[in-house]
């Protein structure tokens, strides 16, 4: 009975390529055709802005903590007004893993992964992309969120100006 | 000893600690905020809660309150406790702002801890936050007053500790404020430490504001190299700058705290200007080319015009094993012109010091338990700021201070004065002995026999002596007061404030070799014809600095090795970078003689900052760091002499070749310490006198060590450029008054260097006939060397 078996085990695998020669490809012919991601996609990495167009990243490390090649670098720096951004901002895409920790991490929603996939380059410091970059023109996956404007430290309101905040405290005033 | 039980964990632990601490000797960390060690338990946080199940306290206690008896069963695990703790966290927490990713305690921040640790997630509490206005506390300390969660550590370490009295706490209930009663800048010369004892971000330090997180941060134990007390610190360094220090944790010397000298005197690392290139003959070499050159020339003088025509200089700045390969250089030369440091009367004052301290030696700890302490011509906010800190304590438990002085001596606490002129300084230490004070005023005879009275029944004295001031007489009849003092029951202790964190070792390698003023004499004279300076600047640090630039001019050799953009650097024939202190393995000897090792922080480069131009760094890659050449003093000069080219195996045959330095391979950084038990020798004698125009109708000038920013390291400092003063005088209130002059008025300051333009300051706890004027580097005053006097005048400025 094995050679009933052989025979089977020769002849099969020979219909079922014959049977995919009538279907569909899953395949496309790349670059010519290209697939359009779902948008939670992991890709290209993009720094976005707040609503009112001012940038989100508050250069507060914890992209480049949570990344687990290192790729991402940065310097946070202050404005005139005490807002701390990113002096410079730095991702380097040909060690990046597109893992997405970094826009988990992010409590700003500002590194957000996008669905374009198509960032290959034979230079590599060309992967290597700096802020300028990165910023994007737009609020991303997230039109609503402005991180100042829930801080409470008075950068983007006044000083106790949040819906959450009573007024500046007089602590000279004398009533008890 | 006390034995009680702690998580089913028996521990018996010394009398009188808290329960806390006993915990910890379990390695039990009990959460807390307000307890601090040096500051000592107030109860005031509620989160150390444990649980005393069974002994002489029983119920939900604070920890930090309850003395650890025998017989105690603690639980910190108990239930009560815990939701206790839960309790306590969440309510820290109702009006903290919603700013951790901008705040720069993220990452070491308790109170983000103890959330974490308190299992605190989820805001329940609905209501409005208590928000506050925040003051401007000047260029050290930022301030963020809605991150407060009122655990009175701040005022506790600025007021008691530190004895500032301008930041203190307003209002009640949750209206609390720490601040200054008018915004400004915070005046304690130890503001700093607020940033270390705050257990969240309301005050962090300003010149590293949104610098880097900790988990970025390279961290080492290190040593202080700003003053000769050797206090641990702990700098932090990022993108190849130095970018912070810390105080480190050492309760033989500084104990949790340091000065803002120390604190924020780091920049000297990054310093544009530094030499980062070996250099032959104003050609950029590398820097086993010039260390070549360096050792061929040299020996090429010593052999054509014998071995004492090549001078060593070595510094109280440069590390202790680089002290001991320069001295083995000197000594492989056969040439017998060494010396550790430029400044004649620092000199004499430290090898005294090593030769006749013996067991008079005090540590700033045993100082801190001091009952009488007695300053003669020692400033410790100028020459040894934490020193004034130890001082306090020692006030705060009970003792005395008396100060003897011609300057008007800063202290944190209350002290009596007594100013007296220089030359009386070591008079009147005699005339202590002596009990014979004829030579003195009633008024100054009858302060002086009462402190022999106190001298006599104090338990546990201290005579604090400044090098500057002292020189090599001072520190020798300082100690011979101590010997006369000294009972058979108890000693009196000695502490002397050097120039700088290796003055001792330098000291004690010195022996009884010329001083410096004597081989400028030699250079003058044509027999010393070459000169190498390890980590020092004759030019700027020799008392008569107009007699060193024209003395070392006529050298046909100048070798230097240095970090410092200083100007035996920029003149030298031959030169060297070193390695700065945090970013080299090394040891230091303090003013004590306690030997401590240092670790390196980062890698010496040019800071990312300076190579980006403040944006991004370049997108140009190198395989070798840019100005990354420097190496470690001692790792050159073993070069040079071809000698173990590891701190290890250097350490061992440094041990093997002078026993008296027994204790140098077994030192490890981040302990208290090892104290030497080598003995100097005396310097030679004759001690030269600042020539001295007797001119009857001029004033005395005294130069001084100014306060914080004005020693050299701390002067290549940019954090502490801004407390650094415009060029001024201080004179008593009286003499103003005689020379028609007023506090804050411009006046022209004459002397033999010239004309300059000066601020008045005046005093009353000062000596009335002298005139104080700091040395200020890269103004009119830089020729000012602590030590000297001058003649000058002092007219008011014409009005225009």
């Amino acid at each position: 009975m094995n050679l009933w078996r052989d025979i089977k085990g020769t002849l099969q695998p020979f219909w079922i390529t014959l049977g995919y020669l009538f279907k569909k490809p899953v395949t496309i012919q790349y670059p010519e055709e290209k697939r359009t991601p779902p948008p939670r996609y992991r890709a290209r990495i993009v720094l976005t802005r707040n609503p009112d167009g001012t940038e989100r990243c508050v250069a507060c490390q914890l992209c480049s903590a949570a990344c687990p090649v290192d790729c991402i670098s940065m310097q946070a720096a202050e404005d005139g007004d005490g807002r701390r951004y990113a002096g410079w901002f730095r991702i380097n895409f040909a060690r990046c893993i597109f893992c997405g920790l970094c826009a988990e991490a992010c409590p700003t929603m500002a590194i957000q992964t996008t669905p374009d996939y198509e960032i290959c380059n034979r230079d590599l410091l060309k992967l290597v992309q700096e802020k300028e970059d990165l910023l994007i023109d737009g609020c991303g996956k997230d039109m609503e969120y402005n991180y100042y404007e829930h801080a409470g430290i008075g950068v983007a309101n006044e000083r106790g100006g949040n819906e959450d905040e009573y007024g500046p405290v007089d602590p000279k005033a004398l009533v008890p | 000893m006390p034995k009680l039980t702690i998580d089913n964990l028996e521990v018996t632990v010394p009398e009188g600690i808290n329960v806390l601490e006993a915990a910890r000797e379990l390695d039990i960390i009990i959460p807390h905020f307000c307890y601090h060690e040096a500051l000592g338990s107030v109860g005031s946080c509620r989160l150390c809660a444990m649980m005393f199940v069974d002994g002489p306290v029983k119920g939900l206690q604070m920890a930090c309150m309850i003395q650890a008896q025998d017989g105690m069963v603690v639980s910190s695990t108990d239930p009560d406790a815990i939701e206790l703790r839960e309790h306590v966290i969440e309510w820290a927490m109702t009006n903290h702002p919603h700013d951790c990713p901008v705040c720069d305690e993220g990452g070491e921040c308790q109170l983000q801890e103890m959330t974490v640790a308190g299992g605190h997630g989820v805001r329940r509490y609905s209501g409005k936050k208590c928000t506050f206005t925040n003051q401007n506390l000047g260029p050290f300390v930022q301030q963020e007053m809605n991150r407060c969660i009122t655990c009175y550590r701040c005022v506790r370490t600025y007021r008691d500790y530190c004895g500032g009295t301008d930041y203190g706490v307003f209002g009640s209930r949750n209206r609390i404020q720490y601040a200054r009663f008018r915004e400004g800048a915070l005046e304690s010369p130890f503001s700093g430490n607020i940033i270390d004892a705050c257990p969240t971000g309301v005050l962090t330090s300003k010149p590293f504001r949104f610098k880097t997180r900790l988990w970025d941060l390279q961290e080492a134990p290190s040593i202080c190299p700003h003053c000769s007390l050797g206090c641990a610190t702990v700098p932090g360094g990022r993108y190849r700058e130095v970018q912070r220090v810390k105080a480190g944790i050492n309760r033989e010397t500084n104990g949790f705290f340091i000065c803002d000298r120390g604190r924020f005197g780091y920049d000297h690392v990054n310093h544009p200007e530094r030499p980062r290139q070996g250099r032959l003959d104003g050609q950029p070499v590398t820097v086993n080319a010039a260390l070549l050159a360096a050792r061929e020339q040299v020996t090429a003088i010593a052999s054509k015009h014998g071995p004492d025509s090549v001078a060593f200089l070595g510094s109280s700045r440069s590390s202790f094993e680089a002290s001991v390969l320069l001295h083995d250089w000197a000594k492989a030369t056969g040439s017998q012109q060494l010396v550790f440091e430029a400044h004649q009367g620092r000199d004499r004052a430290a090898r005294t010091l090593t030769a006749q301290l013996g067991k008079h030696v005090r540590s700033q700890e045993e100082l801190r338990q001091s009952d009488l302490v007695i300053l003669f011509g020692a400033d410790p906010l100028a020459e040894g700021p934490m020193l004034a800190l130890a001082i306090r304590q020692a006030v705060r438990n009970g003792g005395k201070v008396v100060v003897i002085d011609p300057r008007p001596v800063e202290l944190p606490c209350a002290a009596s004065y007594l100013p007296l002129s220089p030359e009386k300084l070591p008079e009147v230490l005699v005339a202590l002995g002596k009990k014979d004070f004829n030579a003195f005023e009633a008024d100054e005879r009858v302060l002086l026999e009462s402190l022999v009275e106190q001298l006599k029944s104090a338990q546990r004295p201290v005579l604090i002596g400044g090098a500057d001031l002292l020189g090599g007489k001072g520190v020798q009849a300082l100690c011979a007061a101590a010997e006369k003092f000294t009972s058979d029951e108890r000693s009196v202790g000695v502490i002397t404030l050097l120039a700088g964190p290796n003055s001792y070792g330098g000291a004690l390698l010195a022996g009884d070799g010329p001083d410096f003023d004597s081989i400028l004499d030699a250079v003058q004279e044509g027999t010393v014809r070459a000169l190498v300076c390890l980590e020092s600047d004759p030019f700027r640090e020799a008392r008569d600095p107009a007699r060193a630039h024209a003395a070392l001019g006529h050298l046909e050799l100048l070798v230097s090795f240095d970090s410092t953009p200083n100007l035996a650097a920029q003149r030298a024939d031959i030169f060297l970078p070193t390695r700065a202190n945090a970013e080299m393995a090394g040891s230091y000897v303090n003013n004590e003689g306690r030997l401590q090792a240092f670790m390196p922080v980062i890698d010496p480069g040019v800071p990312i900052r300076e190579t980006g131009a403040g944006n991004h760094p370049p997108r140009e890659f190198f395989q070798i760091t840019p100005g990354s050449s420097p190496e470690a003093d001692w790792l050159l000069l073993a070069g040079l002499l071809e000698r173990e080219l590891d701190l290890v195996g250097l350490r061992e045959s440094i041990e093997k070749d002078h026993p008296p330095f027994a204790g140098l391979s077994s030192i490890a950084a981040e302990t208290t310490g090892v104290r030497l038990t080598a003995q100097g020798t005396l310097p030679p004698a004759e001690e030269q006198e600042l020539p001295h125009a007797a001119d009857s109708e001029a004033l005395t000038l005294m130069a001084i060590t100014g306060q914080i920013g004005s020693c050299w390291l701390a002067h290549l400092s940019s954090p502490l450029a801004a407390t650094e003063p415009q060029p001024y005088v201080i004179l008593h209130p009286e003499l103003a008054a005689e020379l028609n002059l007023a506090a804050d008025e411009r006046a022209r300051l004459t002397t033999h260097f010239g004309h300059c333009h000066i601020v008045i300051r005046t005093d009353e706890k000062m000596l009335k006939s002298l005139i104080l004027v700091p040395q200020l580097w890269d103004t009119a005053l830089e020729g000012m060397v602590p030590g000297g006097m001058l003649d000058c005048r002092l007219e008011k400025e014409a009005q225009r």
